[in-house]
């Protein structure tokens, strides 16, 4: 890496992003920054990009126009190598965990260890059972995936994108599915790692109440847009339109209830009826 | 990881089984393959003509297989194939003026060397030579007479209808066809039994085309090559007459019986195999 | 590459072909990169090749036993049962041995692999490679490629000597065929070259060249549901099935 970004700088830029799929406008011209060593939240309506926002910030997906800029590298323009180089900075945490269902806990931990580094049997096995014993679940290192429940399965993918204490981690959804309890321990998990580690977090979620324990920050994308943003304590009474009906849970507002569509009154075939 | 080592261990051995098969098939099936044995002493044997015989052929006494053929080389000095046997050690008292001789199992089947005891007080010992042999029969040279070119003549043109008596027609069937000179010229119209003669009378029905036939001609019953049909040879005699419809042929032949007539080349272990006929009637089984 | 509307049979498999021969330069281009995962080569090489091995020995035995005894009956009609070795041993070498073992491995490896790499996908394994900066191509695609290849000249030679077992066990030990013949007659006619190593190395190489891109790419273009894994497995079996008899006639068309 030839330039090193201010501390000051955010940890992702992004700038413009514009993306079209299948016909569909999912960013339009998307401004957003995720300042460094922040809890960072991103809420939205279902369906309005978050996690593909979240694909464009590892690169996976790429835009049709914009900057997304990662640590001051321009994702969509970095080479394979480059981008592989990158996303071993970066912890990605699956909504289903996807744990690699051939391998024990351990091994899906020791996984990216393994593939990015010649590191003796030994130090690999501290640094995973460290990892193991931060979301607690040493005991649980000889277990296969199979035999997990969502929310370990979950603390298990976190200790696995944690393993080479990335600069940043990507949650998408992870309190989906969880127990009371389980969704304490992964709310706890988050913070402490941010914490203590000083890991950038940018959680995908649409949790108010989980993410207001957690969040420093929060952004919320409709229509392809940033329609809000603040601290998530307050962001709810900011008097938007958008923040009222998503915070408020009502059914009308600016997202509509209605799916796009052609003419109601045309498609029954009643055209005419409304002249 | 253990895990990692079983895997390992289990992909090894099977690229090992694997390539251990290949191999055993590449040199023990094929071309390649060695002779190998146990305990076993080996004799030499010098033939005039090995006919058929390969490398690993069975060598037997009295139909008993005792061991096998070791190597074939020629003996340029004395025109002559080189044979070692390997016979097996609990044959070890064969008198040393024993006769080897190259026979054939059935009629396709594989030449192997018989050994049959002679008088002599002395054992073969290791290394000895079989002084007295007899080489391959030429099975072909010796029955070539009885083989013909196939094909049955088609009748388009017409025919014409001659008698002929055989006191033994074989395997000859309706439709088997009628030669001269190698060359289908008709075809077997009926074979039946006369019941006063006790002979078998054949009709044959010949082309149109062919009605020179000089009436003091002969018809034989032949076998085309070992294994395949009996047919009716007619042999051209000298008269100025020529056979006229419903004319029938004195001069007869009957069919050969194959094998009263090779049964001596075929020496074989299993009696049933002798009493087999050559031509449609299926081979003896164990 | 969704479920496809079937409207057009032909198209549909030219698109599959087509798509399939650029996926196999994809592949092709990753070996290099694979290299690093020899370990993973030499896991998948346990799962194809060695977990086969049970199915490709009984089925090789009992196809050589089958041989031997429909050999045994024609042949005793010309009194030529000698020659069963021979014919055991070639039909085996050219023909049974690899197709047989071909159609076994797609059967039993094939769908296996397709079904796996499927679920991965659907379980978003190969995204969070992606995201743990691990190529999934060169990490899955191509050492399952690799180890297919790799197993299936080996499985084919261990069919081909459990089919021979096979036939001598019924020629030789139960219908009294000599011993000595049998083995004779097929020493003295199979050929190192044009038997045994055009079809276990050469047929078995193409088969495995191909049932294994099949399954491959099955797997990794499978849409992510349930319904679409099943399919994908069964559009493989039906696939290898097709490719390998139709490899084989022009294969033996161009060895012969």
């Amino acid at each position: 890496m030839t330039t090193f970004a201010a501390p000051t700088e955010p940890l992702v830029r992004i700038r413009g992003l514009t993306t079209v799929l299948n016909g569909k406008t999912i960013f339009d011209a998307l401004d957003l920054d995720i300042p460094r060593g922040k809890v960072t939240a991103i809420m939205g309506p279902s369906g309005t990009g978050k996690t593909t926002l979240l694909k464009h910030v590892t690169g996976q997906m790429r835009g049709d126009a914009g900057q997304v800029l990662v640590d001051g590298q321009d994702v969509p323009e970095l080479s394979r190598e480059k981008l592989f180089a990158l996303r071993e900075k970066i912890g990605y945490l699956f909504q289903n965990s996807a744990l690699l269902t051939d391998f024990d806990v351990f091994e899906n931990v020791a996984f990216p260890l393994r593939q990015h580094t010649q590191l003796p049997e030994v130090l690999i096995r501290n640094i995973v059972l460290t990892k193991l014993q931060a979301v607690g679940l040493r005991g649980a290192a000889g277990l296969m995936p199979a035999e997990l429940s969502g929310g370990m399965a979950r603390r298990v993918a976190l200790a696995r994108a944690i393993v080479f204490d990335p600069m940043l981690i990507l949650y998408d959804e992870p309190f989906v599915g969880l127990d009371p309890i389980a969704l304490s321990q992964v709310l706890k998990l988050i913070r402490t790692l941010n914490e203590t580690l000083g890991i950038t977090s940018v959680l995908v979620a649409h949790e108010l109440e989980a993410i207001k324990q957690v969040a420093d920050h929060v952004y919320l994308i409709a229509n392809g847009k940033v329609v809000a943003q603040g601290d998530p304590k307050t962001i709810a009474e900011d008097g938007s339109p958008w923040t009222r009906q998503f915070f408020g849970g009502a059914i009308d507002g600016p997202v509509p209830f209605q799916y796009p569509a052609d003419d109601y009154a045309q498609a029954l075939g009643l055209a005419g009826a409304r002249a | 990881m253990s895990q990692r080592n079983s895997y390992a261990v289990g992909t090894g051995l099977f690229i090992v089984l694997g390539f251990a098969a290949l191999a055993y098939l590449a040199t023990q099936t094929t071309s390649v393959a060695n002779t190998h044995q146990g305990a076993s002493y080996t004799v030499q044997a010098h033939f005039a003509n090995i006919g058929q015989l390969k490398e690993r052929a069975p060598v037997k006494i009295a139909g008993v297989r005792v061991g096998q053929v070791r190597t074939i080389a020629l003996d340029p000095k004395r025109e002559a194939a080189d044979v070692t046997l390997a016979i097996d050690e609990r044959y070890s008292h064969i008198p040393d003026d024993s006769v080897a001789t190259i026979f054939t199992s059935g009629l396709l089947g594989d030449q192997y060397v018989g050994i049959e005891y002679g008088n002599s007080k002395k054992d073969l010992a290791e290394g000895a030579t079989l002084a007295r042999t007899k080489p391959a029969q030429q099975l072909e040279e010796m029955l070539g007479k009885f083989f013909g070119a196939g094909g049955v003549a088609d009748n388009l043109g017409g025919s014409y209808v001659l008698k002929a008596r055989f006191s033994n027609v074989g395997a000859l069937s309706v439709g088997a066809p009628v030669k001269m000179a190698g060359v289908p010229i008709g075809s077997v119209m009926a074979v039946h039994a006369d019941p006063v003669k006790l002979d078998a009378e054949v009709e044959l029905a010949i082309d149109r085309k062919y009605d020179q036939i000089p009436d003091d001609s002969a018809a034989a019953v032949f076998t085309s090559g070992l294994i395949g049909t009996q047919y009716v040879a007619v042999q051209p005699g000298g008269s100025p007459e020529f056979l006229k419809n419903g004319d029938e042929m004195v001069l007869t032949q009957s069919a050969m019986q194959l094998e009263d007539l090779i049964g001596k080349f075929l020496v074989n272990g299993s009696p049933t195999e002798k009493k087999e006929a050559p031509a449609e009637s299926p081979a003896g089984k164990h | 590459m969704s479920a496809q509307p079937r409207r057009n049979v032909v198209t549909n498999a030219l698109a599959q072909i087509g798509e399939a021969g650029l996926f196999l330069l994809t592949l092709l281009a990753a070996v290099p990169r694979s290299l690093r995962h020899v370990r993973e080569t030499v896991r998948q090489l346990w799962f194809v090749g060695a977990m086969s091995l049970t199915i490709i020995m009984v089925c090789g035995l009992f196809v050589g036993m089958v041989l031997g005894l429909q050999l045994y009956y024609v042949l005793s009609i010309f009194g030529g049962t000698a020659a069963s070795g021979t014919v055991v041993a070639i039909a085996i070498y050219r023909e049974l041995g690899p197709v047989v073992t071909a159609l076994l491995f797609a059967g039993r490896a094939g769908t296996s692999v397709t079904a796996e790499i499927g679920l991965m996908r659907a379980t978003d394994q190969l995204a969070a490679m992606e995201m743990m900066a691990v190529d999934p191509i060169a990490y899955v695609a191509v050492p399952r490629y690799l180890a297919g290849l790799i197993a299936m000249p080996l499985l084919c030679a261990v069919f081909c000597a459990l089919g021979i077992f096979g036939g001598h066990l019924v020629g030789v030990t139960w219908l009294g065929i000599d011993n000595g013949t049998f083995w004779s007659n097929m020493t003295a006619t199979v050929d190192v070259w044009k038997d045994v190593v055009n079809g276990i190395l050469v047929k078995s190489l193409a088969f495995g060249a191909v049932v294994s891109l099949i399954a491959v790419y099955q797997g990794y273009t499978t849409p992510p549901t349930s319904e679409g894994v099943a399919y994908a497995t069964t559009r493989t079996v039906v696939a290898s099935s097709i490719a390998i008899l139709a490899l084989d006639f022009v294969l033996t068309a161009f060895l012969m």
